[in-house]
């Protein structure tokens, strides 16, 4: 037991948690399913923010995007082409990667705000883009069913342990992929580029091949949670993909830690928490419907506020500094 | 190595407990339906109260709870009061889906009532499984005659005549009214907008010009150019507006300024046709008089009819502030039979119940509607129906040609028929005495 490498501790924590995750599943109602399947979807969306912002210093606004062309790749998978849902989600996956590496091809000199304008030009253009192509089903969207569960698991096997399941699975396994990759040589490239680039380039790194990479991979998970999300909500359109949620995206990164891959879950669940948090303010306060509409948003804005002024390396760095 | 494989062991044990734990757990079985206590029956709704569609439908929850304040002021149904949930969908199919998944998990909801739209409740419907889970799914406020389909919707009941239907009758109306000339379509592009079209096939009516735009799409710039384009076709071209109010205002503002009102022969579509909500949206009263509308109700303004006078009084006492129109008419219209259903359903309130009840004594339920409600045990199709009218500059729909024509029909190949239908009268000061 003592002679563990830190892959195989890496590995066993996620098994771990897996285990954690099926247990607790079984235990609650299916509101809470409903919610977990996001909070899995979310963190996953996190991560792949985390591994392009956190670590390869590569700003993007546009996470919305790469969601939707993941959404989209995987809805017409399982409705044009009748594919098996779980080869849907792997078509998301690498169509929104292949997406994200020509992109990435076209934006690898732009940095900072560049990087970040182009990002957020292509967030708001994007999802329109579903209404030029009739394929794409306009507003109305595509349909993305994955089916009822299968029949051995039983009669109380509910639609939403279903999505639970499916939802934390590909969660979990595509986090530990990244995870590894992170604690690899590539992980530590990609920060050597964040911290500087040009030390970086001096010391031998290709960094305009290393920042494709990075944004290809990260564009691919996020296809994998745009997959997820449509999986949820039973269809993709795009009023499934506004620009306020790259922002809401980035708030969970940014509030968990954005350095960290660590604190991934805990954003997901803030991210879910704020619409229900905001709900019970507006049924407990009252308001008009423009407040109820704007709520959610707003407080995404604070949050977002707060941590960069208070915690901006994530509250794990507060804790410790308060410990000294 | 040992210690790999020890490890492997473990990892198999507790995969193999972890299964078997699952397997073994089973779930407590549902006791009751949700939504019903002794004292009150819960219902939901997911619509837009916000955003452009909220402007023009806005006005429906309210008045469904206004009818409800009603019946709770005067006994309930079977003692117990109704209490509404409302959700603002945004008329935005992915929030649609969100909406009606926390209304029946977070809020449980007893059944859901006048869901709005067609693209978002056909998402919502799959979304929060609706089927699976029994949930019914009352007096839908679209016409997509694809929600009377029930292996795809088996909890669904429809009230609004399908817009296949509407279209087929305003193919009839156009051809015996409007013989030698063109005629346009302008519709909404999804199963809104494509059942009308079906529709005007199966009415064997050639449209000149037919255009579908994707919801939310329309600009004033747009409309300016669609306008512009079809000006070029010859004599007085009759031209169907096929869409949300909000865009039918949007497109007679547009032919108010560039001055082709008196180009077209305009007809509304019932979708988008209130006429108060297209006065309320800046339409010029002298625009909408001549606009030619269809409707299966008595006209909102019409105070001889017994529903419409009825539903006025309601709405002053119950829905203050909020002016009656047809929107309000058809909301209260949808709570009346609401409550005839749950009364039908009997003291023992259960999903299964109310859905049976629905099917077996909802053609008979009292209505302000002018055609017949056709449920049954193998049809879900409430209204099947229309009358043509005229829209002055009051906003009032008058029949054209001045007597009341109304023709019932289906929303497939079957014939248009005059229909000789009478409807009930209306129970005694509104409140339905039926079981």
């Amino acid at each position: 037991m003592l002679n563990l490498t830190s892959n195989k501790k890496r590995l066993l924590l996620f098994i771990l948690l897996g285990w954690v995750l099926l247990l607790v599943g079984d235990r609650v109602g299916e509101l809470r399913q409903y919610q977990g399947s996001f909070v899995a979807m979310y963190s996953l969306a996190i991560a792949s923010i985390i591994l392009l912002t956190g670590y390869s210093g590569q700003l993007s606004l546009g996470h919305s995007a790469l969601m939707a062309v993941g959404a989209y790749a995987g809805a017409l998978s399982i409705n044009n082409a009748h594919l098996h849902p779980v080869i849907a989600l792997i078509i998301a996956t690498l169509t929104a990667g292949v997406f994200g590496l020509i992109l990435g091809v076209a934006v690898a000199r732009l940095t900072g705000p560049y990087l970040a304008g182009t990002t957020l030009a292509l967030a708001v253009s994007l999802p329109t883009l579903a209404n030029q192509f009739p394929i794409l089903g306009g507003e109305q969207g595509v349909v993305f069913d994955v089916g009822t569960p299968p029949v051995r698991f039983g009669e109380g096997f509910s639609q939403y342990k279903w999505f639970f399941w499916i939802s934390s699975l590909a969660a979990l396994i595509m986090i530990w992929m990244i995870s590894n990759l992170l604690n690899s040589r590539y992980g530590r490239t990609f920060r050597a580029i964040r911290d500087n680039q040009i030390s970086a380039a001096l010391a031998g790194i290709n960094t305009g091949r290393v920042k494709v990479i990075a944004f290809a991979v990260s564009s691919g998970v996020a296809g994998l949670a745009g997959g997820l999300l449509v999986m949820l909500i039973s269809g993709v359109s795009p009023s499934a993909f506004p620009l306020s949620l790259s922002f809401s995206l980035l708030t969970g990164a940014v509030v968990t830690g954005v350095y960290n891959l660590k604190g991934v879950m805990l954003g997901g669940l803030v991210l879910v928490a704020i619409p229900e948090i905001a709900d019970s303010l507006t049924t407990r306060i009252g308001g008009s419907e423009g407040f109820t509409a704007t709520l959610p948003g707003f407080l995404v804005s604070a949050l977002l506020i707060l941590a960069v002024l208070f915690a901006p390396n994530g509250p794990g760095h507060l804790i410790k500094r308060k410990k000294r | 190595m040992i210690r790999n494989n020890r490890m492997k062991r473990y990892s198999i044990v507790s995969a193999v407990v972890a299964a078997g734990a699952m397997v073994l757990s089973t779930l407590p079985a549902q006791a009751a339906d949700p939504g019903v206590t002794a004292t009150e029956i819960k219902l939901g709704v997911s619509t837009p109260l916000t955003g452009s569609a909220g402007l023009a439908y806005g006005k429906v929850p309210g008045a469904m709870k206004a009818y409800f304040d009603f019946i709770n002021a005067n006994g309930g149904v079977n003692g117990r009061k109704i209490k509404l949930v409302v959700r603002d969908d945004k008329y935005l199919p992915t929030l649609a889906a969100t909406q009606t998944t926390n209304l029946v998990l977070k809020d449980n909801v007893f059944a859901l009532v006048g869901a709005l739209g067609t693209a978002t409740h056909s998402k919502a419907y799959t979304a929060a499984s609706l089927a699976s889970k029994n949930v019914p799914d009352l007096f839908v406020n679209t016409g997509f005659s694809g929600f009377g389909n029930t292996t795809k919707y088996p909890t669904t009941f429809t009230v609004l005549p399908s817009y296949a239907m509407e279209a087929k009758i305003m193919s009839k109306f156009i051809t015996e009214n409007f013989k030698g000339q063109a005629v346009a379509l302008i519709a909404q592009d999804d199963e809104f907008g494509v059942d009308g079209v079906n529709g005007f096939a199966a009415g064997k009516l050639t449209l000149a010009n037919k255009t579908l735009y994707p919801t939310s799409s329309i600009t004033d710039a747009r409309a300016k150019a669609l306008l512009t384009g079809l000006s070029a076709i010859p004599g007085k071209p009759v031209l169907v507006l096929f869409g949300t109010t909000d865009v039918t205002a949007l497109i007679l503002k547009a032919a108010e300024s560039l001055d082709l009102v008196g180009k077209f022969t305009w007809i509304a579509g019932s979708v988008g046709g209130d006429a108060n909500t297209l006065l309320a949206l800046g339409v010029k009263p002298a625009t909408i008089t001549g606009v030619l509308a269809a409707s299966f109700f008595p006209d909102a303004k019409d105070s001889s009819d017994e529903y419409v006078s009825q539903f006025m009084k309601i709405n002053e006492k119950y829905n203050k502030g909020v002016s009656f129109d047809n929107t309000v008419l058809q909301g209260m219209n949808s709570a009346m039979l609401t409550v005839q259903a749950l009364r039908a359903a009997g003291k023992n309130l259960t999903r299964t119940g109310l859905i049976e009840a629905v099917q077996n004594k909802g053609s008979k339920f009292a209505s302000a509607g002018l055609v017949p409600l056709n449920y049954s045990a193998t049809s879900h199709i409430g209204y099947n129906g229309y009358w043509f009218g005229q829209l002055n500059a009051k906003g009032e729909l008058k029949p054209f040609g001045g007597t009341l024509a109304i023709f019932t029909t289906d929303s497939a190949a079957g014939a248009i028929e005059a229909s000789t239908y009478t409807r009930p009268a209306l129970p005694k000061n509104g409140i339905p005495t039926n079981s």
